[in-house]
């Protein structure tokens, strides 16, 4: 089974194509990268998968079943591009609330806790006021809020913004850990040293996935050394070619 | 646990107001405040309201102990000089110039034949003679000529002069021929105008309050992105309102204990129902409320524009709702309009039951209005949340 199937998804926003007929196909325990510029369609590709919005066309299964037919949120994590947390509320408040929803019980919950405050490294933080975090810490709430409840499928929209290098690194070192326990992984990012450390990763322009594959395979078919070039390569081609 | 995942949306409001004691204390505090502030405003009994007589009255000579009579003079002393600040004047010019120029709130006048006119009355009634009854076509007249921009203080003059007749008859032993007798009434004894509009004010403080708290707060939802991040989890739309729907009702029976027992220990309110049917309606008046507030939300961006709808909301619910005055009194062709108002029926249930003190058998057409705009308006937010979803 698949981690994610999508087939022809489109959706407008009026006159804009935010996602324009997409297919791709991610295997599950794959870490996968979602590529382009701002305003390409990333974020909405996301939103579609989760059914907070819905297409215009096309489908897409996640984990084998169709998202038009209902979404298994109990197995699926989400961190959205914005902290999008209750910032009068505490870490822990914001924790134990998402943790309720998901159904885990106070034991499992309590343990889960501080196994996501570990590996944010916000363990001392977990009775401040979400305002009175900096934006980088609320950041790493948000993806301990995304890990809690051990989904099976997670999106990651731009997890890596605003936080610190050594952090970035215990960071990608969780998502392999991840991988390792069969977990997929689908981000955003705009790192192109983190698309590397994707299995494969996918470049959207104008809702359209211009080219998709391992890191190394883009490179070798633009005939570049390293990624920077192979986009720029691949975003300077004139009408944009679909790679499958 | 999974069917109660919409605790934990009424726990998350109210771990909200732990730590945002401002938004605790609007929603608790203001409505004692605005309470405070027009019961003392109303509570107050009317004093020192000015007066000015005009007695023509050329009174009546009795004939078996040869003395004057002036019946007017009793009229006058009977009228309650706590409330009415008297002053004389000779002239029914000069009374009336007072008058105009705002010193006085209403001229007083008793006609040259008051007292005769009285007396002939009463001799034609003794002397059982039917023709000179029918004979006097002259009544004794007093008028009473006011300001009547005070409506409320010109009544209470008029009543306080009718009540001054009224006792110097039965002093007299005169036959007035019309007896009106209020003393003894079938709901409300003992009631004051703060008795009638306290469940006003309580019905329209819960309703505003719990409107712009769950407008603020979800329109909150939506900029945050918390909406979404909720929607991303197995809690379903409808199960977020329910959790809003909960805790603000909660906070609505709340408001209701809280200004009941200010009402009972600070104005002396009297409570004659049954306590449980206030904090129904409160609980009912606070989920039609929070409903509302969500789905005015949705018509909002921000919070500015959430502002915008205040004046809409607002200022027909203050003026038809029935807070101060009985909708008998609003225009009959807006009377309509305060029937599509939810507070009307709140507001008409707590004073049915905290002031004439009937129960679910009599209120039950508030109850039932209570419960359809309840169901209505938290179908219509569910719906809203869900074609969102869809338009997004
Ligand atoms: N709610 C919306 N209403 C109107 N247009 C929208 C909406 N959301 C997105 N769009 C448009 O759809 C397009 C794709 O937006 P999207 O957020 O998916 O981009 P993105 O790839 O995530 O960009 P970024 O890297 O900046 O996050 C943009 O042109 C954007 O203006
Ligand atoms: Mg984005």
């Amino acid at each position: 089974m698949n981690g994610v199937e999508i087939r022809g998804l489109c959706k407008s926003y009026g006159k804009i194509k935010a996602v324009d007929g997409l297919d791709l196909t991610v295997g599950s325990g794959q870490v996968f990268g979602l590529l382009g510029p701002n305003g390409s369609g990333k974020t909405t590709t996301i939103k579609l998968l989760l059914g907070l919005i819905k297409p215009d066309s096309g489908d897409a299964l996640v984990l084998g079943r169709p998202i038009s037919k209902g979404i298994e949120f109990e197995k699926i994590g989400y961190m959205p591009q914005e902290t999008a947390l209750y910032e009068e509320l505490t870490v822990h408040e914001n924790l134990k609330l998402f943790g309720g929803i998901f159904g885990m019980k106070k034991r499992a919950f309590l343990g889960r806790e501080e196994e996501v405050l570990r590996i944010v490294d916000l363990k001392g933080r977990r009775d401040s006021l979400l305002s009175e975090l900096s934006g980088g810490q609320r950041h790493r709430i948000s993806l301990a809020v995304a890990l809690l409840h051990s989904p099976e499928i997670i999106f990651l929209d731009e997890p890596t913004v605003g936080v610190d290098p050594p952090l970035r690194v215990s960071f990608w070192k969780t998502f392999h850990d991840l991988k390792r326990k069969g977990v997929t992984i689908i981000m955003t990012t705009h790192y192109l040293d983190e698309a590397r450390k994707c299995d494969n990763i996918g470049l959207m322009r104008s809702g359209k996935l211009i080219s998709k594959g391992s890191p190394g395979r883009i490179m070798k078919d633009t005939g570049t050394d390293n990624l920077e070039d192979a986009f720029l390569k691949l975003a300077s081609a004139g009408s944009p070619e679909v790679l499958t | 646990m999974k069917g109660l995942r919409f605790l934990m949306v009424t726990k998350k409001i109210f771990w909200n107001f732990r730590h945002d004691k401002r938004s605790l204390a609007l929603m608790l505090l203001a409505p004692i405040l605005s309470m405070m502030v027009f019961g003392i405003a109303f509570s107050g009994d009317m004093e020192d309201v000015k007066v000015v007589i005009v007695n023509l009255d050329q009174g009546h000579q009795a004939p078996v102990f040869n003395q004057s009579v002036k019946i007017s003079q009793s009229v006058i002393s009977n009228m309650d000089r706590d409330v009415l600040d008297i002053s004389y004047s000779s002239s029914i010019e000069d009374g009336l110039k007072g008058v105009e120029d705002g010193t006085y709130y209403s001229l007083i006048i008793f006609p040259e034949n008051f007292t005769m006119n009285i007396m002939a009355y009463k001799s034609a009634m003794a002397s059982e003679n039917v023709t000179a009854i029918m004979g006097i076509n002259e009544h004794s007249t007093v008028s009473i000529r006011s300001d009547q921009a005070e409506v409320s203080v010109v009544s209470e003059v008029n009543r306080l002069v009718m009540q001054a007749i009224a006792e110097t008859m039965e002093q007299g032993g005169f036959d007035v021929p019309i007896d009106v007798d209020v003393s003894d009434p079938v709901y409300g004894d003992g009631a004051t105008f703060i008795d009638m509009f306290i469940p006003g004010i309580m019905g329209f403080t819960i309703f505003l309050l719990t409107t712009t708290l769950s407008l603020i707060t979800f329109v909150g939802e939506r900029t945050q992105g918390t909406l979404y991040r909720l929607m991303a989890t197995p809690i379903t739309e409808g199960e977020i309102i329910l959790g809003y729907a909960l805790a603000f009702s909660i906070l609505g029976m709340a408001q209701v204990a809280l200004l009941i027992a200010i009402a009972v220990l600070v104005f002396d309110v009297m409570v004659v129902g049954n306590l449980l049917l206030t904090f129904l309606i409160g609980s009912m008046l606070g989920m039609v409320s929070v409903s509302l507030g969500i789905l005015l939300s949705s018509l909002a961006r921000r919070e500015s524009q959430a502002i915008q709808f205040y004046p809409l909301i607002v200022m027909p619910t203050f003026l038809l709702a029935g807070i101060f005055w009985p909708l008998e009194s609003i225009p009959a062709y807006l009377r309509p309009l305060s029937y599509g108002i939810p507070v009307t029926y709140a507001i008409k249930g707590l004073r049915s039951v905290m002031v004439r003190g009937w129960g679910v058998a009599e209120i039950w057409p508030q109850l039932l209005a209570l419960t359809l705009f309840a169901t209505a308006f938290l179908l219509g937010a569910v719906l809203t949340l869900k074609m969102e979803r869809r338009r997004a």
